[in-house]
């Protein structure tokens, strides 16, 4: 099986190495053809995008608009701050230049002059072997002014790395464009959307970083090439991070669409001592759970997940076994977004603490069955009342790791029916009180 | 014009209004937090989420573009569970403090609680604790728990007070708002912020702690801090001015008004410096007397006097009846000698509301006639005439020309005779033979002119003596209404002043003139009689709103 993302290629982040390889071949390519024939050729290669939404990467670019004065913008989606994934930094690592490729296709297609790379802050190693790569390209005329000498023609570009600061919402498109423009990461409000006004007002396409360092091969071997290889609504390749209770976790690159068990028990090693699966959120944190016994027939692709009730998301699979207390793993995941939302809408904002707060006092032994309806309750009403998906991402997981495992949850919460008594204050009034306070 | 549906009901939109906008418009409201409408759309507390048809989700309705044939649902089942769930998320971590907060009474949260709230809270974990009384500059204090984030106080400062100088700090349920380090919250507008607030988050260090809102009545009136007339509201309680905030008008101050007329405009009402009465010197000093007979005094010693040896100084603080008065009784006198001191602080100006003229009615002082006629003096000749002994008597309407230089207050000194009508002890009011209690602006009906030539009204806030609050229509409190006069809370000071117009046209009477005016409105109406600019002009057509006036030619002030 053929990879193109992470080729197998020795010392392919060598300059040397990836010019010997066919390196900026795609580009030449692409310069000798018309930017729409180039959104036309991704459009029909299948492309999806990768950073969790997976909306087709051509009609994307095609929003843009043809006739503006204003100049044009390209991102590039480095914050990979999803729990359970950590794909982009291999290609930060091992193949930075078919991603700076991908990046000059990309602003040619879409007519922009300047890129931006925003990388989590946190990725100090690899925005240190970015930067170093991005020098290189420079240093080479594959970006700047030199791009007219190498390549023999009119259009060249600029590159420019942003490091994060170390906040998850700054992966949320609206947000990484406040956060390059030096404001606060806060989400805009959608419309306008960022290819009508995106940086500094300013049409702007954001892409994840894998989706763009598929560019190179689709534009040098062929839109049919691509569209043959995996799942034929999803093609291509994925990296898929594995993590959990398996035996041999880390990013694996291969087709769309591969069965999940597959995954797990093929390439992944299986579970360590032969456990039963409990759980496997097939998609990042954010994505809603499958259980361990509803895996059979799965398939990783973005439809084949919709219809068993999940989502591809960013392809972080986290696999929990038998032994693993659920509880445990959704107040994790609950901190995590009451950690992570900026605070702007008031669902949101609220409601994410709230969720974890009681998920610690039901940890705490304190919790009755009405909680966990409660938790219910409050996670659809963040879901869909907010500005970005935050409030989904972080709604999901509570929902449906409790109505999957309900079973599971209802072991660690009292059972008690919870009774009204007459309150003795307001005589109108009943307050409720759990039948075990009564019994003491 | 383009239509669309609200709640069934049918109505017009401009192009590029957004729903909450247009619904406004037609009187529809939708609840909002922090949608203010001349601050940018943020979007954030989601109180407006409202359904529209054909749309998947619930949207905002402070940003969401009314569109022809739209169909907007404010009170559909899903969007009433949207608001509910709103007001639950917002409340479980709002301290219940309504008792001793401030806001209580004139608080949005409050009042979307009682008419969205579900009233048991589902919420058994701890509240979230934050800072509760940090100083964010001289003026406002701020509350972190009762914060709803809703960015208004921010984009405020930023937009409006164009003085970018609140921030968030902090993420989710942590967030709140602070200066940037090292700096104070001390531009000229700050207290816009605490009226914006949508809760007690924001309170004003004057007012915090004085009073309920219920306890005050509010009047509408027009800020005397300096020319721009931004529209106020003074709230008194006790017959005490408790603190003035800004009523809107956005042919004047839009929705603000500056800390400075916020601040120091309305304690010179209160407080215990007032002239009570009237006053007439003898045996050198100042004696309390009846007020006819200061009257009487006044008008017997002004005729000893020829016209060429009698000045009149009018006042751009004084209403526009007041200075009309004035220069109807200097003409009856026949004194040309008439001009008002003029009150500009250079520099002291910006785009935004400040005026370097810090007089109210400056223009209106001029317009009806208080300025020198038929080679008559003005100020500044005034000025040598009494150094050089060729004026002799002066009378000074509600203005401290004392303070104005060394040289005036020597001059008033010489002077034979000083009349002067003042609301407060100055130091011109220490030099004076004859001395009357004014009422202040906000004791009185009255007009000002604005520096843009537009007429507004003043309203008695506070009663004098010879007002009394029922019965003279003027606004009320809960506590007026039901309160009786053995109620503590009845027992205000009232000052013992007559507004000046009365007081001078008594004094015309008496020196022969004819017309007699009841109240205030007679005397505007004689202005609109004889003063091209105010022709057609009465107070029910001024209105809250002003009118402007047709000034035919520049008049300089």
């Amino acid at each position: 099986m053929e990879r193109i993302v992470l080729p197998e290629i020795q010392s392919l982040d060598q300059i040397e190495v990836y010019l010997a390889n066919g390196g900026f071949d795609a580009a030449k390519k692409a310069f000798a053809q018309t930017p729409d024939s180039l959104i036309d050729q991704v459009k029909k290669s299948g492309l999806r995008g990768r950073g969790g939404a997976a909306f087709s990467a051509g009609l994307k670019w095609s929003f843009m608009p043809k006739t503006t004065d204003l100049p044009k913008y390209l991102c590039i989606n480095g914050d990979e701050s999803e729990p359970g994934s950590f794909k982009d930094r291999q290609i930060f690592e091992y193949n930075p230049f078919q991603l700076i490729e991908g990046a000059i296709i990309t602003c040619y297609a879409i007519g922009a002059k300047t890129a931006y790379l925003y990388i989590r802050g946190e990725y100090h190693m690899w925005i240190k072997l970015m930067q170093k790569a991005v020098d290189t390209a420079y240093e080479k005329g594959f970006l700047g002014g030199k791009m007219k000498e190498v390549f023999g023609t009119e259009f060249f570009c600029n590159l420019y790395i942003h490091k994060g600061a170390g906040a998850y919402i700054c992966g949320e498109e609206s947000s990484l464009m406040n956060s390059i423009e030096g404001y606060r990461g806060y989400p805009r409000i959608k419309p306008p959307f960022p290819a009508q006004k995106g940086l500094w007002g300013c049409p702007t396409t954001i892409n994840n970083v894998e989706t763009i360092t598929n560019i190179p091969p689709i534009i040098s071997k062929g839109w049919e090439w691509f569209s043959k290889i995996g799942a034929p609504k999803h093609p291509g390749t994925i990296l898929y991070g594995l993590s959990g209770h398996v035996n041999k976790p880390g990013v694996y690159e291969l087709p769309t669409g591969i069965l999940l068990t597959d995954l797990i028990y093929n390439v992944a090693g299986g579970v360590p001592g032969n456990k039963k699966i409990k759980c496997v959120i097939p998609g990042g944190s954010s994505m809603p759970p499958l259980r361990g016994d509803q895996l059979e027939g799965v398939r990783m692709d973005a439809d084949s997940l919709k219809e068993v009730g999940s989502a591809i998301g960013t392809a972080g699979v986290m696999v929990m076994d038998e032994d693993t207390n659920l509880l445990d793993v959704l107040i994790r995941i609950a901190k995590f977004y009451h950690h992570e939302s900026c605070g702007q809408c008031t669902p949101c904002r609220e409601g994410t603490g709230w969720m974890e707060k009681t998920l610690k006092r039901i940890k705490n032994g304190l919790g009755t069955s009405k909680d966990l309806d409660l938790l219910c309750d409050v996670a659809n009403h963040i879901e869909g009342n907010t500005i970005c998906a935050l409030g989904d991402a972080a709604a999901w997981p509570v929902k449906f790791m409790i109505t999957r495992f309900r079973d599971e949850f209802e072991k660690y919460v009292n059972s008690d029916v919870v009774i009204s008594v007459p309150n003795k204050v307001h005589a109108m009034r009943n307050t409720a009180v759990p039948l075990s306070d009564l019994k003491k | 014009m383009p239509k669309f549906i609200v709640d069934g009901k049918e109505i017009e939109f401009k192009l590029g209004q957004t729903i909450i906008q247009a619904a406004r418009d037609a009187g529809i409201s939708i609840p909002h937090f922090c949608w203010h409408p001349s601050l940018s759309v943020s979007g954030n507390c989601r109180v407006c989420l409202v359904e529209v048809e054909k749309m998947p989700k619930l949207v905002i309705a402070c940003s969401t573009y009314a569109t022809e044939g739209m169909v907007v649902s404010t009170n559909s089942p899903k969007t009433l569970d949207a608001r509910n769930s709103v007001m639950e998320f917002i409340l479980i971590n709002h301290p219940l403090d309504c008792p001793i907060c401030d806001e209580a009474g004139e608080c949005k949260l409050q009042e979307y609680a009682y008419a969205h709230g579900k009233g048991e809270s589902r919420f058994d974990e701890i509240k979230n604790r934050k800072e509760k009384r940090v100083q964010l500059g001289p003026y406002i204090k701020f509350d972190g728990e009762r914060c709803i984030s809703c960015s208004r106080c921010i984009r405020f400062s930023d937009e409006i007070a164009k003085a970018n100088q609140l921030t968030f700090v902090e993420r989710g349920d942590k967030v709140t708002i602070s200066t940037f380090p090292g700096e104070s919250f001390d531009n000229p507008y700050t207290m816009n912020t605490v009226d914006i607030c949508p809760v007690g988050a924001l309170t004003n260090n004057d007012f915090r702690f004085k009073s309920r809102v219920w306890e005050m009545s509010s009047t509408n009136s027009v800020c005397v801090g300096c020319a721009r007339g931004c529209n106020t509201e003074i709230w008194v309680r006790n017959n005490e001015i408790l603190r003035l905030t800004p009523r809107q008008n956005d042919n004047v101050n839009s929705y603000w008004m500056c800390d400075n007329g916020r601040l120091n405009t309305f304690k010179f009402v209160n407080n215990n410096e007032r002239i009570d009465g009237a006053f007439f010197r003898k045996e050198g000093a100042l004696q309390k007397v009846e007020w006819a007979e200061a009257i009487n005094e006044s008008a017997k010693l002004l005729k000893e006097y020829k016209s060429s040896e009698i000045a009149f100084a009018g006042s751009a603080f004084a209403a526009c009846e007041d200075n009309y008065l004035l220069a109807k009784l200097a003409k009856q006198l026949g004194v040309h000698n008439l001009d008002f001191a003029s009150h500009i602080v250079t520099g002291d100006q910006d785009d935004i509301l400040i005026r370097e003229d810090k007089t109210p009615n400056s223009l209106g002082a001029k317009l009806v006639g208080v300025k020198s006629s038929n080679n008559g003096l003005n100020l500044d000749a005034i000025l040598k005439s009494i150094q050089e002994g060729k004026i002799k008597a002066l009378y000074i309407l509600e203005d401290d020309l004392a303070s104005l230089s060394e040289e005036w207050e020597q001059a008033l000194g010489k002077l034979d005779l000083l009349i002067a009508n003042a609301a407060n002890q100055n130091r011109t009011t220490a030099l004076a033979d004859v001395l009357f209690g004014a009422s202040t602006y906000a004791e009185k009906h009255g007009t000002f002119v604005n520096f843009e030539g537009r007429v507004q009204r003043i309203r008695p806030a506070v009663a004098t003596e010879e007002m009394e609050r029922a019965l003279d229509g003027m606004n009320m409190s809960r506590w007026d209404k039901f309160g009786t006069k053995f109620d503590r809370w009845m027992q205000g000071t009232k000052h013992n002043s007559k507004p000046s117009w009365k007081i001078l046209s008594q004094i015309s009477n008496v020196l022969g003139g004819k017309t007699k005016y009841e109240m205030a409105e007679d005397v505007f109406a004689e202005i609109a009689g004889s003063v091209d600019a105010f022709k057609g002009l009465d107070y029910d057509s001024i209105g809250e709103q002003g009118a402007k006036l047709k000034i035919k030619q520049e008049v300089k002030v």
